[in-house]
């Protein structure tokens, strides 16, 4: 059965189709796209029922010769670390999908791009060979520079030229690193897990030049201060499903390529690295949540939250213990649904007022019931109430950190606090106090919003009170993962 | 039966999501009756619970758990998945707790049928009244610090539901988001408190814990880090000192809330925590000492300010404050049981307290005192209620809070004197402010007519439970008290520093004079306040009006937090000018910039240097070729061909020349 | 006879000739000149190859063919003095000065 591959390339298929449907049978392209992303989400969702969550290793594995005379192979494969993901990206691809339903201009290129870069994000969660991985992390790269560039806000092309060289010169890094690994390998390779038992022949001092090359790419796409100021300007000028893929899944790539590459490669450089890597985290949560109060935009300060969340997933990992790897899955896990919910929340506002501005809106919970509960759920959600899915993975990523980085723990706790902060503000002004006369007639969401967002608020509270669906999956690969790591 | 108390929990939950998405926004809706309902069986089965606790002999401790997720750790060297445990740890205060807890959710729910009537979101309220009490009862059955902090957590956002009820006031939109951001402020210090609880012990487990420091696993030093990080929280929970600020603002939500949540229940948890992890502050004396003096600072502060408000909730809620103060105060003395009897009577008397004021606010809509006056002809009921819990909150034997106030005197006695007297002075006011109250509101003459002539009884429905109330408030002390029955319903744990307690004898005398001077500070609120315009209050006033305005302005603690978000305000603006300006503009377009200055000086180069050789060969020859063309230019074969000659021969002769 | 003397007599023939082709006006008599420089090499190749390889070919064959070339080139050089000739009605030389650049 060559699952993954069918889960992966399905998208690909239908973003040809798309190709070759014209350009003003709009309704057909869309069916076409969400058949797609659907096939891929079910599979990928059927995988659940055949995945064995005692084993830490590889499954459903796919090895092919690719390009023989460079060792460069076709190798897919998943484990408790990347399954989680590829659900994750499956299913806001379709959510993503089920949202651009109401873009109108230039559809046939916008679905297409928007297949391809589901191609590209799922092949990174799959890839075992380096050079494979390579590709589709580039493959990632275009459509988003197209998808933001013509879809985008009114800086689009400011933004998506900044997005794409900035991951570009990231990725030009990361270049160097695969090179530099495959010629100090014997027998040269780009196999992933051939080259995770090799490190022990490299010096420390190749493999933190090796390490930093990998962060480099990785620091940029996760966003890591500070290389995070890309990531603002790019969700508020993409258009809304885009933002919500860009903070669901590709932000995503950078923690999982930490993990899997940095970690499980270069294991003296990863420790060398930790002392710096948890300052890093806790600017991030601290700074990003004091960069969120200042803002006056929603999608901005929804954007900010994102470097301040993707810091406790740094903070976890900072952690070297598999409690915090752990937290740090879960944690990319519960921010892609919560954040991605709401970028569409943010987005409905925004096609209805036309206005982002925190100030312009007020006492709207009175007149869009609907839409202000959802907004509160997943508001409170993301600023990490218990009983969600976003306090589950914070606090095992708080718990993992914490035997390490007593002090520095402590500090980001104070992140939190932030969190709640810039979150109830925005609330309050926008959603309590006297109406504001001006939003008198605002409709509340449609039946077509309610279909992308309700399965997330809804698996955001199933999550957070049952975490153990998560947490089964990946524990034993985590285990495996960290069991020669000293406290 | 104990086998399903976790469904005393569940039921509410469930009720609180069957209205919230099986009925519909009605004001005749017929969501309260389900509410009430669920609430009545819980109180039922608590009382059962309560009863089975009570008739075993010893305290009986059941525990029962389910597991819940497994989590990857590694302890001792060892990487497995740690079962979390979901469960429940029934022992006398969870049971006594219970009682209080469904009792009073219950008044409130009956109470609130006539109170919020006619309310366009009726249902919505109900089901927010619902969840709190599911997850307040979570709180108080669970087994594990982990699902106690969530129920916390979960408390803390019905509690900012409930305060924004009204949201399209300015006011309590402000306020919960105030009582929320104060609150989580304290949740800071109890997060912390867990990882480290769980970076020492490697478990969430109540009965764990209390084996781990049985067994030393937890002292000294770390042991006084958990302990004042979960007081940090309780601190912000119970509104002690210096986070008691969201509390007198939390007033804006509507009245039964606040005599559910911020009187009884949810302002109890933090004691009720304390309490819960009572062993892990008897390993730490400093934590202790810590608790019982900021217990004391809150009791004496919160009395104080409680004198001079004006608004009749606002007094109650610094009454509380104060109470909560007195509650702490015990348990850091080492007043175990006293502090938990405490909350149980404050519990009712204070919700009596505060459906009163919602039954006056009801009836006058007004909360200012000084709109009131007179109107306990119009309003008997709710006056004669109002007295009793008066009574039983300023310590007149033999009402309630008598029993419970002596008992915590008695252990601050025995744990320092010095303490004893202060907490004293702040029962002394307690009985004063509460006797100000009852004058100004309900004694005199009536102040504003037209609001005094529109006042009436409240309907059925609300003095209904402010009777049972009240008669609890008489009783409860005594029948509590009797033969020592709290005590042994609250044992403290083998780790009691017993010989402290015994070391100093509470003279009868002391407990008799504080009796004494609570009826004379009762007799000085009655003279002051007597008359339409109590001249002898406000003249005071005058002569102290600095002291007046000090503590009317909350002796400028509200000041100080403004000034703390402000200055977390400006840092955040900082932050961002940081991030837009300097990070941005400078390090990451600060590349590109370099970037292009490089690219410009390449062609520069480029364009003046390599280009301008090439150009410059070609500028040659055409040169070259030009003056030779100027040489020959008249374009005579004969000439060319001389040339020719001239230079063939020129090379004839240096070939000959070799 | 020897060697030197016919390279003697060669280097006259083609002195004379250059000479003829430098100085005549009249472009038949640089023509001539120019075939008398022709000649003078002929002579030269003729010389070398029967003095120094007697038994070769060679220098006759490009003799000869230097005798066709010139002959064409003749025919092509009388050709265009012909031409020059129709249009300009002229054969002195210094008035034909179209190729001045």
């Amino acid at each position: 059965m060559n699952t993954l591959s069918l889960i992966t390339f399905i998208p690909l298929l239908g973003a040809i189709i798309v190709l070759f449907l014209p350009k003003d049978r709009v309704r057909a392209i869309q069916t076409t796209a969400i058949a797609a992303a659907s096939v891929s989400f079910i599979l990928s969702v059927a995988l659940f029922f055949f995945f064995d969550r005692a084993t830490p290793g590889m499954q459903f594995v796919e090895h092919a010769d690719w390009i023989p005379s460079m060792g460069i192979s076709y190798f897919l494969g998943v484990d408790g670390l990347s399954y989680p993901l590829l659900v994750l990206t499956t299913l806001m691809t379709l959510v993503g999908l089920i949202g651009s339903l109401g873009v109108k201009n230039r559809v046939k290129e916008y679905f297409f791009w928007f297949l391809l870069l589901d191609v590209g994000m799922l092949g990174v969660f799959e890839a075992l060979d380096l050079v494979l991985f390579y590709v589709f992390w580039e493959l990632c790269l275009v459509p988003m520079y197209f998808l933001i560039g013509i879809w985008g806000g009114p800086k689009k092309e400011y933004a998506a030229i900044k997005f794409f060289l900035y991951t570009l010169a990231g990725s030009v890094f990361m270049l160097l690193a695969i090179l530099a690994v495959y010629f100090n390998s014997t027998p040269h390779t780009f196999d992933i897990l051939a080259l995770m038992k090799a490190h022990s022949a490299w010096s420390l001092r190749f493999q933190i030049l090796v390490f930093l090359g990998f962060y480099l790419a990785f620091a940029i796409k996760v966003p890591a201060f500070p290389f995070h100021t890309w990531l603002p300007l790019a969700h508020v000028e993409a258009p809304t499903a885009v933002s919500v893929i860009l903070a669901a899944v590709l932000l995503k790539m950078g923690v999982y390529g930490i993990l899997r590459i940095s970690y499980g490669m270069l294991p003296l450089a990863f420790h060398w690295f930790l002392p710096y890597l948890v300052v890093i985290a806790v600017v991030n949560i601290v700074y990003g949540s004091l960069c969120a109060m200042a803002q006056t935009d929603m999608k901005k300060m929804v954007a900010y939250s994102s470097v301040n969340h993707m810091g406790y997933c740094l903070l976890g990992i900072a952690g070297l213990s598999a409690t915090g790897f752990s937290g740090a899955v879960f944690q990319m896990i519960a921010h892609g649904i919560i954040t991605g919910a709401l970028f569409l929340l943010v987005g409905v506002i925004y096609d209805r007022a036309h206005t982002r501005d925190i100030a312009a809106f007020g006492g709207l919970a009175a007149k869009v019931p609907v839409y202000g509960a959802f907004m509160f759920l997943l508001c409170f959600a993301s600023l990490g109430l218990p009983g969600l899915a976003g306090f589950v993975g914070e606090f095992l990523c708080f718990l993992g950190a914490f035997a390490r980085w007593k002090v520095y723990t402590a500090v980001a706790v104070l992140g939190v606090l932030a969190t709640a902060a810039f979150f109830l503000r925005m609330l309050q002004k926008v959603f309590l106090g006297p109406l504001n006369a001006k939003w008198a007639e605002l409709p509340d969401m449609t039946a077509r919003e309610l279909i992308s967002i309700a399965p997330l608020a809804a698996l955001s509270v199933i999550i957070g009170v049952w975490p153990g669906w998560v947490l089964n999956l990946m524990n034993a690969t985590i285990l495996h993962m960290t069991a020669f790591v000293k406290p | 039966m104990l086998e399903h108390v976790y469904l005393i929990a569940l039921i509410p939950l469930a009720a609180s999501l069957v209205i919230l998405f099986g009925f519909k926004e009605n004001p005749r809706s017929r969501a309260p009756y389900l509410g009430i309902a669920a609430m009545l069986w819980c109180f039922l089965q608590s009382c059962a619970v309560f009863h089975r606790v009570a008739a075993s002999a010893l305290p009986l401790s059941y525990e029962a758990n389910m597991e819940w997720f497994r989590l990857p750790v590694q302890i001792a060297g060892k990487a497995f998945a740690l079962p979390l445990q979901l469960g429940v740890l029934i022992d006398g205060p969870a049971a006594l707790m219970l009682c209080v807890v469904t009792l009073v959710s219950l008044m409130v729910q009956i109470y609130s049928l006539g109170y919020m009537h006619g309310d366009p979101r009726l249902r919505r309220y109900y089901a927010f009244l619902s969840f709190f009490t599911a997850s307040m009862l979570g709180l108080v059955v669970s087994s594990d610090l982990l699902v106690t902090f969530m129920c916390w957590e979960l408390v803390g956002v019905s509690s900012y539901l409930l305060i924004g009820f009204w949201f399209e006031k300015p006011g309590p939109a402000y306020a919960s988001k105030k009582a929320f951001i104060t609150t989580k402020l304290g949740d800071c210090g109890l997060y912390v408190a867990l990882l480290l609880l769980f970076t020492k012990t490697g478990t969430f487990q109540i009965s764990a814990l209390r084996e781990s420091v049985a067994h030393g696993y937890l002292a000294g030093a770390a042991a006084t880090a958990v302990a004042l990080g979960m007081l940090l929280g309780c601190i912000g929970k119970s509104a002690q000192w210096p986070l008691f600020i969201w509390l007198p603002d939390a007033m804006e939500g509507p009245t039964p809330v606040s005599a559910l949540i911020h009187a009884a229940t949810m302002v109890a948890a933090g004691i009720y925590l304390v309490a819960r992890t009572y062993f892990i502050y008897l390993a730490s004396p400093v934590a202790l000492e810590t608790a019982a003096w900021i217990g004391l600072i809150t009791a004496f502060l919160a009395a104080t300010m409680a004198i001079v408000a004006y608004d009749i909730k606002r007094v109650l809620a610094f009454s509380t404050i104060s109470q909560l103060g007195f509650m702490m105060c015990a348990l850091g003395a080492g007043g175990y049981a006293a502090g938990l009897f405490h909350l149980t009577t404050h519990a009712f008397f204070k919700s009596l307290l505060f459906l009163g004021a919602g039954s006056v606010i009801h009836a006058v809509h007004t909360n200012d005192m000084r709109r009131m006056g007179g109107l306990s002809k119009k309003m008997p009921i709710t006056f004669v209620t109002m007295v009793l819990a008066t009574l039983a909150i300023a310590g007149v034997p033999p009402f309630a809070g008598y029993f419970s106030k002596e008992l915590i005197l008695k252990a601050v006695y025995q744990h320092s004197p010095a303490m004893f007297f202060l907490l004293a002075a702040a029962a002394l006011l307690t009985a004063f402010y509460m006797t100000r109250l009852i004058m100004l509101t309900f004694l005199g003459a009536p102040r504003e007519e037209e609001l005094h002539q529109h006042a009436h009884e409240s309907p059925a429905s609300m003095t209904g439970p402010m009777m049972l109330l009240a008669s609890l408030a008489v009783v409860s002390g005594m029948a509590l008290a009797h033969a020592g029955f709290i005590e042994r319903l609250l044992p403290l744990s083998a780790a009691a520093p017993a010989e402290e307690l015994a070391a100093r004898e509470f003279p009868e005398w002391l407990g008799a004079g504080v009796s004494v001077l609570g009826a004379l500070s009762i007799v000085l609120g009655f003279l002051l306040y007597r008359g339409p315009a109590f001249e002898t209050a406000k003249a005071l006033k005058r002569r102290f009006s600095g002291l007046f305005e000090l503590l009317e302005n909350r002796y400028g603690f509200d000041a100080f937090f403004l000034r703390l978000v402000e200055a977390a305000d400006a840092l955040s603006r900082f932050c961002f000018w940081f991030d837009s300006q300097v990070v941005d503009r400078v390090f990451v377009d600060g590349w590109g910039l370099l970037t292009l200055i490089w690219a410009e000086a390449a062609q520069l180069v480029d364009s003046r240097l390599i280009d301008r050789t090439v150009d410059g060969f070609g500028l040659l020859s055409l040169d070259l070729g030009g003056g030779l063309r100027a040489l020959v230019r008249d374009g005579q074969v004969q000439e060319y061909l001389m040339y020719v000659a001239i230079v063939v021969s020129l090379f004839a002769a240096l070939l000959l020349m070799r | 006879m020897t060697l030197s003397s016919c390279l003697l007599l060669s280097g006259a023939l083609f002195l004379i000739g250059i000479f003829g082709a430098l100085t005549r006006r009249n472009v038949i008599g640089i023509l001539m000149g120019i075939e008398l420089m022709f000649n003078a090499a002929n002579l030269n190749l003729a010389a070398f190859n029967h003095f120094l390889h007697p038994g070769g070919v060679a220098g006759q064959c490009l003799a000869l063919f230097i005798i066709a070339i010139a002959a064409a080139e003749v025919v092509v050089g009388l050709a265009l003095v012909l031409a020059i000739n129709r249009n300009a009605d002229t054969v002195y030389v210094e008035e034909f000065n179209l190729l001045k650049g």
